[in-house]
């Protein structure tokens, strides 16, 4: 653990419990992969893409308690399907990605309830998911999300110019199958790991509001990807601290997306008074 | 000299046969023409010269392996996306990510893709600001910066006003000699006026020529479809020599 003891130390110099410093840096993780991978994600027009992968948290909690496997491998398992499933839909189905997404997402709630209905003692192990629990986040989570994060790094320097481009020029989209494949697995991978953070209600939050709030800001590719980074990573750990104030004592996972989401209320009072800007 | 040769092509698309029996030779360095009315297989015809759809006979090349410049009729982008012209340029060449911001010889190279297209002052302008015929000059600096042998151009004047088509198509006469321009068009006076080869398509070619051969009420008729009971069948499959062989 001696590799996340830098981020720990920074954590420090403002909470003095252990959990509390293992949280920060989780959102830190968490936060900087959602907000880049996000403005992807909004400018290809796939807002809804987290909520649909999201709610297959419901068939994974459900079958992992059926099956006696374990929840974590069987969540993730199936949100990787789940968002394979949606690129293959757009891609050679004659439907537009958001009638593919709404589908998706309709199917992935509809088996889980299905599922749960069967078997009550699942609604237990849902609750987690709903709300999200960043505060008993584990020492190995921390690393996983810091592997994460340095694996979404090495993904935007390869793809984003080629990602970015099939979504400009038809004719380019031809040759991006394999690079839509894996932006659709590494994205599933992201909101499964966000759902465990602020729940599944909030993951759509965490990746798109970040973006959103560049994209109001910014005028270039390059501003909007480094502002949606800086409000995310800021949203994240405003959110914690706002949290854990006894005036305030609100659920981590929502104050995290409120503060994005004021955030994003800030930069649409910025432009609407900045002179330079329509 | 011919660069494209095709040879009985045909391409089923479903059930529909889009193509058949497609027989055309494309010049070297000349600017040539597809003509025909809606649905005649023009776009389909030169997204299968650029490789994306299986087809029967044959298409030869020369150079055997061409590199390809495309200018797609329109871009597929929500107009409010942040970006801007040289990011999109970039896009094409560079392997550094737009978060990156752009190299020195990157954005030198973008500078003068703009250049020749007459657009160095749309640089620093986001794409979904830029009119019609902005955009397609910018996707025409996109298509020459890749030093393309062959640009083809899907209606590029759709959409642009008559001094934006005027400046596109000045510019296309400036590419010709060194490049070999293949572009499929509805506007026919543009057709007569700067083409050097036309090729009349309905599903399979009606006439293939000079423009002072093709563009005549007979061959226009048969290729269109007006007065087809008076005059379709004086223009049927007909093709003048080609001058760049004989």
């Amino acid at each position: 653990m001696e590799l996340m003891s830098p981020f720990y130390e920074l954590a420090g110099l403002v909470y003095q419990p252990g959990f509390m410093r293992r949280s920060a840096a989780a959102l830190f993780f968490l936060t900087l992969t959602a907000s880049a991978v996000g403005v992807l994600v909004v400018n290809r027009r796939m807002a809804f893409f987290p909520d649909a992968v999201g709610h297959s948290v419901f068939v994974g909690v459900a079958l992992a308690l059926i099956l006696n496997i374990g929840i974590q491998p069987t969540v993730l398992f199936l949100g990787l399907i789940i968002g394979l499933l949606i690129i293959f839909l757009s891609r050679h189905g004659k439907l537009a990605p958001d009638t593919v997404i709404g589908l998706t997402f309709s199917g992935a709630v509809a088996l889980g309830l299905a599922l749960v209905s069967r078997e009550p003692q699942a609604t237990a192990g849902l609750t987690k998911f709903f709300l999200g629990d960043v505060l008993t986040v584990t020492d190995g989570q921390v690393l996983s999300l810091g592997f994460l994060t340095l694996l979404s790094i090495i993904f935007l320097l390869f793809l984003t110019n080629r990602l970015t481009l099939a979504s400009i020029v038809p004719r380019v989209k031809a040759g991006t199958e394999l690079a839509e494949y894996l932006f659709g697995a590494f994205l599933s991978v992201v909101v499964m790991l966000a759902v465990q953070a602020v729940g599944v209600l909030l993951v759509t939050a965490l990746l798109v509001a970040p973006a959103a709030t560049g994209r109001v800001l910014a005028s270039s590719f390059k501003a909007m990807f480094l502002s949606a980074v800086v409000c995310g990573v800021i949203a994240g750990q405003a959110g914690l601290w706002a949290s854990s104030q006894p005036s305030i004592n609100t659920s981590v996972g929502a104050t995290v997306v409120l503060a994005n989401v004021f955030l994003f209320g800030l930069a649409v009072v910025f432009r609407r008074f900045r002179p330079d800007r329509g | 000299m011919t660069c494209i040769t095709l040879d009985r092509v045909g391409v089923t698309l479903g059930r529909f046969k889009v193509l058949s029996e497609v027989t055309a030779q494309i010049p070297a360095g000349r600017q040539t023409v597809i003509i025909g009315p809606n649905g005649a297989g023009k776009s389909t015809l030169i997204q299968t010269i650029l490789g994306q759809w299986p087809h029967t006979g044959t298409i030869t090349f020369d150079p055997a392996v061409p590199r390809f410049g495309y200018v797609p009729q329109r871009l597929d982008f929500d107009r409010h996306m942040p970006l801007l012209v040289r990011e999109f340029l970039a896009l094409g060449i560079s392997q550094r990510p737009l978060w990156l911001g752009l190299g020195p010889k990157v954005a030198d190279r973008v500078f003068q893709g703009l250049e020749q297209v007459q657009a160095e002052y749309l640089v620093n302008k986001p794409m979904g600001s830029l009119s019609g015929g902005e955009t397609q000059r910018v996707l025409l600096a996109a298509a020459m910066m890749t030093e393309p042998d062959v640009v083809v151009l899907d209606e590029p004047t759709t959409g642009v006003d008559i001094s934006g088509e005027q400046l596109l198509c000045e510019i296309l006469d400036s590419f010709k000699n060194n490049r070999t321009i293949v572009m499929v068009s509805h506007d026919l006076a543009t057709a007569k006026a700067h083409g050097d080869w036309v090729i009349c398509l309905n599903h399979r070619v009606v006439a293939q020529g000079r423009p002072e051969d093709i563009f005549k009420p007979a061959v226009l008729a048969a290729t269109f479809g007006i007065h087809w009971g008076l005059e379709a069948q004086t223009g049927e499959g007909r093709s003048w020599e080609a001058p760049w062989n004989s």
